[in-house]
């Protein structure tokens, strides 16, 4: 078990029943634990560190996916494992629990599992996530050295390729197979198009069947070779975005107790269109349903060791290896966690605010240029209609 | 817990622990089961949500009660100082 203090108590990450926990100090005490100097008066002024850094291996990826929000190409940076190793070393001071491998496509390094074994020797969760193309003996046994490994897989051939612009979905289906009968723990990511969204259930039932004991549903975002035009087709209709509530009901219902449900950050805003949902803000707060959490729970680091954000933003001046001393005054970050803690209406009064942290900033920002509400977040869509009602009206 | 909670996932507030130095569910202001295993987003179980309130409330028992056994590390101590100073006095048993 991992405990990082905070001001508050701690989070804690238990790994035999794997779980991420906030605690109050009330209930660190009971594990015979004290904050320390964490709990002392004033240390509440420093933005902590956050707990999950995606960091990419690699920037290298043959698969050419149309829709790639590093833009990733086949002659792509590989650093050296030294380097990555530095960037290991500075997460465990920082007190970062799970590092996400990305890319590029990291089953591309010869060395894959000796990193995982490397994060883990710092006392970091790894994880990956991967295409499964080409995925032999050699790299299997490699990443038999993650905590879960999740293959990117969008549903049988034809949506698949709708999303991807190519069809992977046999060379995900095998990969899947494969992990899971390896005894890997192996979910599914699964990007949601609005040519994709009616088929979800069929291809969460086909990830299941296949072994995938977990979903991650992603929101289709605005970057890399998907900030273009076509991203205003690809993305969820607004009929669609108010029906991800309902289709989360449905989904969690047939997989109980054997296939976990996630959604990624950007869908959280979408919740605020089912009423049930709304109304338990503080459910989903205590279930650890995370909206935003750019700059402030989540980084994300590129090749070169700046650090972002979010996968899905611009760099910052910040490099990895000083990530615990330059996190809480890194501008680029701080501006990130200043929005989601206040938001714009109709965001200010929402019932999930503190939950959702504003929406998605890169679709924002992508829409209007800067960081404010979610565009495409059924309520914003409905306050940006009743401005325009008003305003005719006048 | 009311037959309509169980009935539809909506779970009451967690009652206040029993004694002092008690883990209880009261002291959770958050959980989320499993690794997030995604690299480009941060992701949230969902299904617990929908979770009748004894299920809900198995899975919090089930967690907590890892929780009392597992070895502890303690990290990111340093982080929350301007210096390079590594001394853990939050270090736990």
């Amino acid at each position: 078990m991992i405990v990082r203090y905070e001001p508050w108590g701690a989070w804690v990450k238990a790994e035999t029943t794997p779980a991420l926990v906030a605690l109050d100090r009330d209930g660190v005490r009971a594990l015979g634990l004290d904050g320390g100097r964490a709990w002392r008066e004033g240390a509440e002024a420093k933005a902590s560190p956050p707990i999950e850094v995606h960091l990419a291996v690699t920037s290298r990826c043959a698969a050419g996916c149309e829709g790639c929000y590093l833009d990733a190409h086949p002659d792509g940076v590989e650093p050296p494992a030294e380097t990555i190793e530095r960037a290991f070393d500075a997460l465990a001071k920082a007190g970062v629990f799970t590092v996400a491998f990305g890319g590029g496509e990291p089953t591309l390094r010869d060395d894959l599992g000796e990193l995982a074994r490397a994060a883990r020797a710092r006392g970091l969760s790894p994880v990956v996530t991967t295409s499964g193309l080409g995925l032999g003996a050699r790299k299997l046994e490699q990443l038999r050295a993650f905590a879960q490994v999740n293959v990117s897989y969008d549903g049988a051939s034809e949506a698949y390729e709708s999303v991807r612009g190519f069809d992977g979905a046999a060379a995900a289906e095998a990969a899947i197979t494969k992990l899971a009968g390896t005894g890997v723990v192996v979910g599914v990511n699964v990007v949601l198009t609005s040519g994709t969204f009616d088929r979800t259930k069929e291809t969460i039932r086909r990830a299941a069947s296949l072994g995938a004991t977990e979903v991650q549903l992603l929101r289709y975002k605005p970057q890399g070779r998907a900030r273009a035009l076509d991203y205003l087709a690809k993305r969820l209709s607004p009929e669609q975005a108010r029906g991800v509530g309902p289709l989360l009901r449905e989904l969690a219902a047939e997989h109980e107790g054997r296939v976990r449900i996630r959604i990624d950050c950007a869908l959280v805003p979408f919740l605020s269109a089912d009423p049930d949902l709304a109304s338990r803000p503080s459910e989903l707060a205590r279930w650890g349903v995370l909206g935003c959490e750019a700059g402030d729970l989540l980084a994300s680091t590129r090749v070169d060791g700046r650090v972002a954000p979010c996968s899905f933003t611009a760099p910052t001046d910040l490099h990895v290896e000083q990530l615990a001393k330059g996190w809480a005054g890194e501008p680029g970050l701080a501006q990130y966690r200043v929005y989601s803690s206040s938001p714009a209406e109709p965001c200010a009064s929402c019932t999930l605010r503190t939950v959702c942290k504003g929406g998605c900033k890169v679709v924002s920002e992508y829409a209007n240029g800067g960081i404010g509400p979610d565009p495409e977040c059924p309520r914003v869509r409905e306050h940006a209609v009743s401005l325009a009602e008003a305003g005719a009206a006048e | 817990m009311t037959n309509e909670q169980e009935a539809t996932g909506k779970n009451e507030e967690p009652a206040a622990c029993e004694g002092e130095g008690v883990l209880c569910e009261a002291s959770v202001r958050a959980l989320r089961v499993g690794h997030g295993a995604n690299c480009s987003s941060v992701g949230s179980v969902i299904d617990t949500l929908f979770l009748g309130a004894a299920v809900g409330g198995a899975v919090f028992a089930a967690v907590l009660a890892a929780m009392k056994v597992e070895p502890v590390t303690v990290v990111g101590e340093a982080s929350r100082n301007d210096d390079d100073d590594e001394t853990e006095d939050g270090e736990g048993t």
